[in-house]
């Protein structure tokens, strides 16, 4: 009885803090925007000019079409990984893929956390708010120092180091997580890189080719823990 | 006044300052209320330190990526710009792509420089925020109800009740599918795949372009290598450092490889 009083209490606390993030969340999403778009218009003011209507909504166009269906898939994706307060810092500090995502889903493994459950979702919080302050101030400090930097950044010696954090990222994360469900992993794996030698279109469109290649890999999760075949990941 | 100058004139700096500074405040708040409400349903306080920590580490050798990519940028939409855009909502791969589409279709023959006006960055710039807010619209309009969908409540937090409590001779409850965890992981995979493969095939049409899959290789062999050493007790720290220090070791060997052929 004691420990059913425990986690309703628990829930109900953590109902109440995820609607508190709710709307922390959406003031903090409003007022970044508004003052992100803000920013071109009041430097147009300051040099007399303005953002060109029809450039933007032929830009917005070109680049909407591509974009936005993305950000939707993204979000019906990553936000069930990343919970209330991890979903709504992350798709305000950016970097989802190559940083974020990675980063949460280390957290989440080091502590054990299952999807789902209060303490997943802080994790995810708190992962995700840690990485956005230490890229944040990062890359404050470069842009301050970056005079002194700018020779060491863009030293052809170092050029292959900083052009391959994103391989080297998913290499390390690719093993970890091949090596934690080998039978989701093969068939995909396969897939998408005979896709990839084949169709140049899919190898220079990343952000697009992860829609197929998680979609399939879902599936086969699905249906090898249908036939009780997955075993525990 | 050039256009370089205007685009990195002090003005813009102190905006950007302000919004990023912003961010940071609520990043701050949104972790200290986690790390409290990680307290209050009993979380264990050494397991919210090690998150923190070991995040921290994880997130440097990127954010240096992230970096370079600010200096990249710079150079043609200026430092203020750069540094808003891979610190609110940006993503590496997304600006310098839409920026030039913009560029484009203001009738410039791409991000050129020598091209490049006030107006015309003022026109990039609000194409470049627009075209990246998709994600952040979604939370604000969908996030509440998409995730109660998932999770299978009607509405947030229901007063427990004696009526609904279930009673003590019920049978057991059906032990709830772990479908949602198999999927986040599922999904992950079909992320790394994504990009792995799109190595493999680089490298497959131009051999010149081996440098990414070879920094893959050697990052997963290290991980590999650390995953093994992890599962002997006295090296189980190396867990909390293993995909920074793959990283690191990859990139490293990018260096020579690329010096050497």
């Amino acid at each position: 009885m004691r420990g059913e009083e425990l986690n309703v209490d628990k829930n109900t606390y953590f109902d109440s803090f995820n609607r508190q993030l709710h709307l922390l969340g959406k003031v903090m999403l409003g007022v970044s925007f508004v003052a992100m778009i803000a920013f071109s218009f009041v430097v147009g003011a300051m040099y007399d000019v303005a953002p060109s209507l029809s450039g933007f909504l032929s830009g917005l166009l070109q680049v909407g079409i591509i974009y936005y269906p993305v950000a939707i898939v993204e979000f019906l994706v990553y936000a069930p990984m990343l919970g209330v307060g991890g979903s709504y810092l992350a798709f305000l500090t950016g970097n989802l893929t190559n940083l974020k995502i990675p980063c949460a889903m280390n957290a989440r493994e080091l502590a054990g956390a299952k999807t789902g459950t209060p303490e997943n979702e802080i994790i995810s919080t708190i992962s995700v708010a840690t990485s956005a302050i230490v890229t944040t101030l990062i890359l404050a400090a470069g842009v301050l120092l970056m005079t002194p930097l700018q020779p060491l950044l863009s030293s052809e010696t170092l050029k292959p180091a900083f052009e391959n954090v994103v391989p080297a990222l998913f290499g390390a994360f690719g093993l970890k997580y091949y090596l934690k469900s080998p039978k989701i992993a093969v068939a995909p794996f396969v897939i998408m890189t005979l896709l990839c030698i084949f169709v140049p279109a899919v190898r220079n469109n990343t952000s697009i080719a992860i829609i197929p290649a998680g979609l399939m890999c879902i599936g086969i999760g699905v249906l090898l823990d249908k036939m009780g075949k997955l075993g525990d990941i | 006044m050039n256009y370089l100058s205007q685009v990195n004139a002090p003005g813009l700096y102190l905006m950007v300052g302000a919004i990023i500074g912003f961010v940071l405040i609520m990043c701050v708040l949104f972790l200290v209320r986690s790390y409290k409400a990680g307290l209050a349903i009993g979380m264990d306080k050494a397991v919210l330190k090690k998150t923190i920590r070991n995040s921290a580490v994880f997130t440097v050798l990127p954010s240096v990526g992230i970096l370079v990519g600010v200096i990249a940028l710079s150079g043609a939409l200026g430092a203020p710009l750069s540094w808003m855009r891979l610190s609110v909502v940006g993503a590496l791969q997304y600006e310098l792509n839409v920026a030039d589409i913009a560029a484009k279709a203001i009738g410039l023959s791409g991000l050129n420089v020598s091209e490049m006006s006030a107006g015309a960055f003022a026109t990039v710039s609000l194409v470049m925020t627009v075209g990246i807010l998709g994600g952040g619209l979604c939370c604000i309009f969908f996030l509440g109800r998409y995730l109660r969908k998932l999770g299978g409540k009607k509405k947030p937090a229901e007063p427990a009740s004696a009526e609904n409590a279930p009673a003590e001779n019920a049978p057991a409850p059906k032990k709830r599918s772990n479908i949602g965890n198999i999927a986040m992981v599922a999904m992950f995979i079909g992320l790394c795949t994504a990009y792995i493969s799109s190595y493999i095939g680089t490298f497959a049409n131009d051999v010149s372009s081996f440098l990414p899959l070879l920094t893959a290789c050697v990052a997963a062999a290290v991980m590999l290598a650390f995953t093994a050493l992890a599962k002997n007790p006295r090296f189980r720290w190396v867990e909390n450092f293993d995909v920074a220090l793959s990283m690191l070791i990859a990139m490293a060997a990018a260096v020579i490889a690329g010096g050497v052929i």
